[in-house]
């Protein structure tokens, strides 16, 4: 390797680390995640083995053993030293002697049982209010307990005298698993959910309104302020510009302050006799707008910048010579003009498809996907089933499923794109001659 | 059709680039306007093609007064020097461009592209792109463009600026065909006095925004008149000499050397300060007026050669002579100068 090979290396290297660490490793781990069923309720870490209503829940869908089931549900009597101790001290030493001595080691299926048996005995309590409480005291149940590992569940299994047939103890020991474990039902449940394609749907549709719009209004932008005289139009180009530059957040909280049904909008209105209303929010058609219009804005005004430039890259004796071939402004624009900004404007489609299908900033903070999920789209539907979801159970493993979903559509569509516009030719050496 | 120009002024912001300026162009007429660069000859031929609004002064093509009629409506062909051909149409498109615009029939564009191909020999080039094309080629296809709708004049702003040299020659040929063929009126921009010799009727020489002088080339070329004129006109340049008028003679300043002034051009008061320009055709060996001097430089040029001399005051005359190489650098000549086809010009560069 020649020195100026490694000057080169060198050169690279914060390029490539930083594509590591702020690509690569996301998505690799977005991959290995999207394969778990990680969630609050599981965390990230290791789990217990715990039989709760919702591994009651999942055992039934299931499909296991009914008797088991129940068993599993029901509240169990044990008589075992703790109870006893118990009943010594609430209820004196001679009813536990008497208990021990007749029915230790003993399971009663039900208090009804155990408050029969107790009354059998010589030293019982007298009042059924006592009977019943000296009998809670055996009461039993592997329900929400937690056991740190397997063998501490089955041992308290066993305790509970819950008999298990062959095969069982696996599957058991699989549904009262908390923690998190390999599984592709992420990608199964998300082709049977109708909320996915809702935000497939949304998806497309958020970019190809956003991208219409930023496009047209680019170029109509570009074009207008290209034959403005210049001071008028660098100052126009500038306020056009200042929605990219303004912090995200101020920028939504500006156009809601206009949308308000106190705000902007509603005031002005209201004279012409207009309910004032939330017009960001109303409808979802109002809601569509609004993103569009949000999001379309500052798009337009990068289209307006890259536009501009290639029409000034455009010689002049060129626009001179369309006039003098009788071409009037219209004409310019539409034979001269458009024809020459198909690479900009093929360019800025690409770039704006593959920032749209991952941005969801702006919609976030306008609509929130709202009213309803009719503005989600599928970054912020990831977003939110993986990290703000306001059931509270943050399901990591979804979420990251949904999102390794939008990173291959996203490198499909790159490799996709640079085919289409031949990626060499637009990078190949000026000619600088004629 | 004939052009006048007449009391033509523009101005940029506070400077005026041209002031005052008429121009008569006969009908089927051929007019070069030629000078260094930013003489205004640029700006002459945008005001007449209606790219630059002219400031002042009137612009008639025919009896019809276009000064405030826009570009679009003018009736004009303009060949520019980069050709500006549209580079996303081909050829074909290109130069029916100006009919569509107008909106005429298909069948008429193509009778019509077809004849102005024709015209400018690239029948066989109409599918291709401007990119596709030889400089000569473009500059035809930019040709066809300005004619095909018969404008009322040609305008050339260099055309042959950015054609190699052999080309050049080829081309100034056939732009000067095409003119002639199609009868128009042409006006050519350049700052070459070969291209305007050669191509051009008459030339308009201009110097800071005026015309300095209009006249036919050869005119042009032996009765410049000023030493702007003499020295723009003519390859290897003129050479001018410095010196004061004793009697009917020229005395050459910080030197002995005294050379006849010719008849013709005899300055009114003696003493005065006069400026000698000799063509390098007319100092030659065989010439009777001789002047000694050094070779300081020698270009050889195939069929001519051409020497520097250096007299003993430092001034320079130039000779370009027919024979070989005869002479080697830093030999002493005595060559004569033809008085009779000398220039003299006062000392504001007037001819006398």
């Amino acid at each position: 390797m020649r020195r100026s090979h490694l000057l080169g290396l060198g050169f690279m290297t914060p390029a490539i680390l930083l594509t590591l660490a702020l690509f690569i490793i996301p998505v690799v781990l977005t991959g290995v995640f999207s394969f778990t069923n990680m969630s609050t309720s599981t965390g990230i870490t290791g789990g217990a083995y715990e039989i709760n209503p919702r591994s009651i829940r999942l055992m039934k869908d299931a499909g296991l053993r009914e008797g088991l089931i129940g068993d599993l549900e029901e509240n169990l009597y044990k008589i075992d030293a703790a109870g006893l101790a118990q009943v010594e001290k609430d209820f004196g030493k001679k009813l536990a002697e008497e208990m021990k001595g007749a029915y230790d080691g003993q399971t009663f299926k039900d208090r009804r049982e155990l408050v029969r048996a107790i009354k059998d005995l010589k030293s019982r309590p007298r009042s059924s209010r006592d009977l019943n409480k000296a009998a809670d005291l055996f009461q039993k149940s592997i329900l929400n307990v937690r056991y740190d590992d397997e063998s501490a569940f089955l041992n308290g299994l066993g305790n509970l005298g819950i008999t298990l047939q062959d095969g069982e103890q696996a599957e058991l020991t699989r549904f009262a698993y908390t923690g998190w474990v390999w599984t592709t039902e992420n990608f199964s449940n998300m082709a049977a959910m109708p909320s996915t394609y809702r935000a497939a749907f949304n998806t497309v549709l958020y970019i190809a309104f956003t991208l219409t719009f930023n496009i047209v209004f680019g170029v109509f932008l570009a074009v207008a302020t290209f034959y403005l005289p210049s001071a008028a139009a660098s100052t126009f180009r500038t306020i056009w510009f200042l929605p990219r530059i303004l912090p995200h957040v101020l920028y939504v909280i500006l156009w809601k302050w206009f949308t308000w049904d106190t705000g902007f909008l509603s005031q002005v209105l209201e004279p012409f006799g207009v309910a004032p209303r939330n017009w960001m929010m109303d409808t979802e058609i109002n809601a569509w707008v609004s993103i569009v219009l949000i999001n379309g804005f500052v798009g337009a005004s990068l289209g307006m910048i890259l536009f501009s430039s290639a029409i000034k890259a455009i010689p002049s004796s060129m626009l001179y010579a369309s006039e003098v071939d009788g071409a009037s402004r219209l004409q310019q624009v539409r034979y001269i003009i458009l024809p020459q900004l198909r690479w900009p404007i093929m360019f800025t489609s690409i770039y704006q498809t593959l920032s749209l299908l991952t941005s969801f900033d702006y919609i976030y903070l306008a609509t929130d996907g709202g009213p309803g999920s009719s503005t989600t789209v599928w970054a912020l539907y990831a977003f939110k089933t993986a990290l703000n979801n306001y059931g509270g159970n943050l399901q990591y493993g979804f979420g990251a499923a949904l999102a390794l979903v939008l990173v291959g559509i996203g490198i499909l569509a790159s490799v996709l794109y640079l085919r289409l516009f031949d990626f060499k030719s637009m990078n190949a050496a000026p000619r600088i001659e004629q | 059709m004939r052009i006048l120009i007449d009391n033509f002024t523009k101005t940029f912001g506070t400077t005026t680039v041209i002031r005052d300026m008429t121009l008569d162009i006969e009908s089927g007429e051929m007019l070069a306007l030629l000078g260094p660069s930013g003489c205004g000859k640029s700006t002459t031929l945008f005001a007449v093609c209606g790219i630059h609004r002219m400031n002042g002064g009137r612009l008639l093509f025919g009896d019809r007064d276009v000064t405030t009629v826009s570009s679009q409506d003018r009736n004009v062909g303009v060949v520019f020097q980069n050709y500006a051909l549209y580079p996303h149409m081909n050829v074909f498109e290109n130069i029916s461009f100006p009919l569509k615009i107008r909106k005429e029939s298909k069948a008429d564009i193509d009778a019509k592209v077809r004849e102005m191909a024709k015209l400018v020999h690239i029948e066989d080039l109409m599918e291709r792109k401007p990119a596709q094309l030889s400089g000569g080629q473009q500059q035809r296809v930019a040709l066809a463009r300005a004619l095909i709708r018969k404008p009322d004049v040609l305008l050339l702003d260099e055309p042959l600026a950015n054609l190699d040299a052999k080309l050049r020659l080829e081309m100034r040929s056939e732009i000067r065909r095409i003119q002639q063929e199609t009868g128009i009126t042409a006006i050519l921009v350049t700052h070459d006095q070969v291209e305007a010799m050669s191509m051009c009727d008459r030339i308009a020489i201009m110097n800071k925004g005026q015309i300095v002088q209009l006249s036919s080339p050869s005119e042009m070329y032996n009765e410049p008149a000023s030493a702007f004129v003499a020295g723009f006109m003519g390859n290897p340049p003129i050479s001018f000499l410095d010196g004061t008028v004793e009697g009917s003679s020229l005395r050459l300043d910080q030197s002995s050397i005294v050379l006849p002034l010719p008849e013709s051009s005899r300055p009114a008061s003696p003493a005065s300060r006069v400026k000698l320009g000799v063509r390098p055709e007319y100092f030659q060996p065989e010439n009777p007026d001789k002047v000694e001097g050094k070779i300081s430089f020698i270009e050889i040029q195939g069929r001519e050669t051409l020497y520097d001399v250096t007299l003993e005051n430092g001034a320079v005359l130039r000779s370009i002579q027919s024979s070989g190489p005869l002479h080697k650098l830093g030999d002493t000549v005595r060559w004569g100068v033809d008085h009779s086809r000398v220039l003299a010009f006062d000392e504001s560069g007037a001819r006398l």
